[in-house]
């Protein structure tokens, strides 16, 4: 015995059935995806978000949303055998996001288009539409303007569509046959608001989000602004520490130049009138880089100018600058400073190397370099140090080159060091160069040296040579 | 920067691996002072694993001694490779801090 063919048929054409509604869904499903993906591409929907009223896009939502819930009075879904619609999402959508006049509006569109329609759940189904928006609205409020969020938005909908039920059977008659329908409709329509519902709200959440980045990153752009504005000032400022012009020393050729990493640094060079013969020679550099080694960098440069004036001597003068650095906080920065006082009439240098980079005397006698130390300590280490002081003569052609660490330790893309040594040979293989172009031939062999990397440290170099 | 370290007797010993420069110094800082805090008082810096060391490196080092001589205590170091010890020669640094061959000779120093 074969099965009943009858039951077959009915088997087969209602799965074609299920799978027709179920595309039919989907469809649908993909409208609303659509409708809100786009909705939070449009500038006024933006300006509701961002809690920006106007009358004019208040008016625009209203007319969109109530677009929306008529759309959904138009495109049921057959779920279970009953038409389920969305026409109260709209409105609701609308209340959520922009407020009661917005919400009431999209609500009184829908609803009053419901009425047109007709049929015994007229009244109850338009009323419910209308109050959606409104109490989307008042939630809204509630909620201090901001929207209540996915889980939120998806719970109102399910108690909206349970109100909605109830009023059908409060307000339709007869009372059976409204009874029957809601026990049809009740799951379908609860479940295809609260998922158009969870699309709307998701796409609102991620919006939300997007706009919140968004006004971060204008912030600290703003930030940046600023704060470049400050550095160029502080710039300015430090640049007229530094010696404008090269002092001219009867029988000495002399030149200097001093080149930040960042926009401030923390090197410095000087030239200090001492007397008509004597000539205050420094070349120094604060631990660290940017704006706070330059603030420290302007107060010792300072500092020794100041002194220097009343103290010919050379050891004692700066022990008592290290003393004076030492009797303020001064969060432990340094700086390492080599002082001498050039007497140009009896061709004496005299000098302080307080870990400084020692400088590298050239004599023209033999062509030996001599490295000018006294082993100081670096100023602001520790108080009452000792600073030894040591003299010696400046023969004809002598060259004396002071530099900071930004010239031995630029590294190339290699990360070997420039060094001591590559700076000892150039000075030897160059030794009868003027001063200002052995100083210039210097800092290019540096750049050459280190090209492609960016530049790590200050970088200062002064170049002095006994003329006669 | 890898810092670890060790205790040998009541002397905390600090192994830094990697460049003492500008960026890793305040990581540095803030290693030895949450031991300082922590009532670590007797240290030893060993550098062994390290290879540079700019003035930032320099300042944390100095700051530390200053802490701890402060406290009651010092901080030491042991195995500076020969370019790390030029940069504190030049800088007079060898005449602030005690410095030893190795971690052993630091340890039996306190």
């Amino acid at each position: 015995m074969s099965a009943n063919p009858i039951k077959i048929k009915d088997k087969i054409s209602m799965d074609s059935l299920s799978i027709s509604l179920f595309t039919d869904l989907v469809e649908k499903v993909c409208v609303i995806v659509v409708i809100a993906y786009l909705l939070t591409r449009l500038k006024y929907f933006t300006e509701v978000l961002d809690g920006k009223l106007t009358i004019r896009n208040q008016l625009i939502m209203i007319l969109i949303f109530g677009g929306i819930s008529i759309y959904g009075s138009y495109s049921g879904v057959n779920i279970f055998g009953a038409i389920a619609n969305v026409r109260d999402l709209g409105p609701m959508v609308a209340g959520l996001v922009g407020g009661p006049i917005v919400g009431l509006g999209a609500g009184l569109i829908g609803g009053l288009h419901r009425l047109t329609m007709g049929g015994f759940t007229c009244i109850p189904c338009s009323l419910s539409t209308i109050l959606a928006g409104l109490f989307a609205g008042i939630i809204y409020l509630a909620n201090k303007k901001r929207f209540i969020g996915i889980w939120g938005a998806v719970l109102f909908s399910i108690l909206l569509e349970t109100f909605h039920m109830i009023l059908a059977l409060i307000l339709a008659s007869p009372f059976a046959q409204a009874l029957e329908v809601v026990e049809d409709l009740y799951i379908p329509m609860i479940l295809a608001n609260a998922v158009g519902m969870f699309i709307f709200a998701f796409m609102i959440t991620n919006l939300i989000k997007e706009r919140a980045t968004k006004k971060e990153r204008d912030k600290l752009s703003a930030q940046l602004e600023r704060r470049k504005k400050e550095m160029e000032i502080a710039q300015q400022i430090q640049e007229s520490f530094l010696p404008h012009t090269i002092p001219f020393i009867e029988n000495y050729d002399l030149a200097a130049s001093s080149i930040p990493a960042q926009e401030v640094g923390g090197d410095f060079y000087d030239f200090i009138p001492i007397s008509s013969e004597q000539t205050g020679l420094t070349i120094g550099d604060v631990s660290g880089k940017g704006i706070p080694a330059a603030l420290f960098m302007a107060f010792s440069r300072t500092l020794l100018r100041a002194k220097a004036c009343r103290n010919p001597g050379v050891g004692r003068m700066i022990e008592s600058v290290n003393n004076f650095i030492n009797e303020e906080p001064h969060s432990n920065m340094f700086v390492t400073l080599f002082y001498s006082i050039l007497d140009s009439s009896r061709n004496k240098l005299t000098f302080v190397n307080a870990g400084h980079n020692p400088p590298l005397l050239l004599r023209n006698e033999n062509g030996e370099i001599v490295r000018l130390s006294t082993g100081g300590v670096v100023l602001g280490a520790m108080k009452g140090l000792k600073m030894e002081e040591k003299t010696i003569d400046m023969s004809p052609q002598d060259l004396l080159v002071l530099y900071t660490d930004g010239v031995t330790e630029a590294i190339n893309q290699q990360e070997d060091q420039f060094g001591e040594e590559r700076l000892i040979k150039l000075i030897k293989d160059n030794r009868d160069m003027p001063s200002e172009d052995m100083k210039n031939l210097i800092i290019d062999t540096v750049y050459d040296f280190a090209s492609g990397t960016p530049q790590a440290d200050d970088i200062t170099i002064m170049v002095l040579r006994r003329v006669m | 920067m890898e810092i670890t370290e060790k205790t040998i007797n009541d002397v905390e010993i600090v192994f830094l691996n990697g460049r003492l420069d500008a960026y890793n110094s305040n990581l540095v800082e803030n290693k030895l002072d949450e031991l300082i805090d922590s009532g670590k008082i007797k240290m030893v810096a060993d550098l062994s694993g390290v290879e540079y060391i700019s003035s930032s490196g320099l300042r944390v080092m100095l700051s530390s001694l200053k802490k701890l001589n402060k406290l009651g205590g010092t901080l030491k170091l042991s195995s500076l490779q020969p370019y790390v010890m030029e940069v504190f020669e030049i800088a007079g640094f060898t005449q602030l801090f005690q410095i030893y061959d190795s971690e052993d000779g630091a340890v039996a120093s306190f």
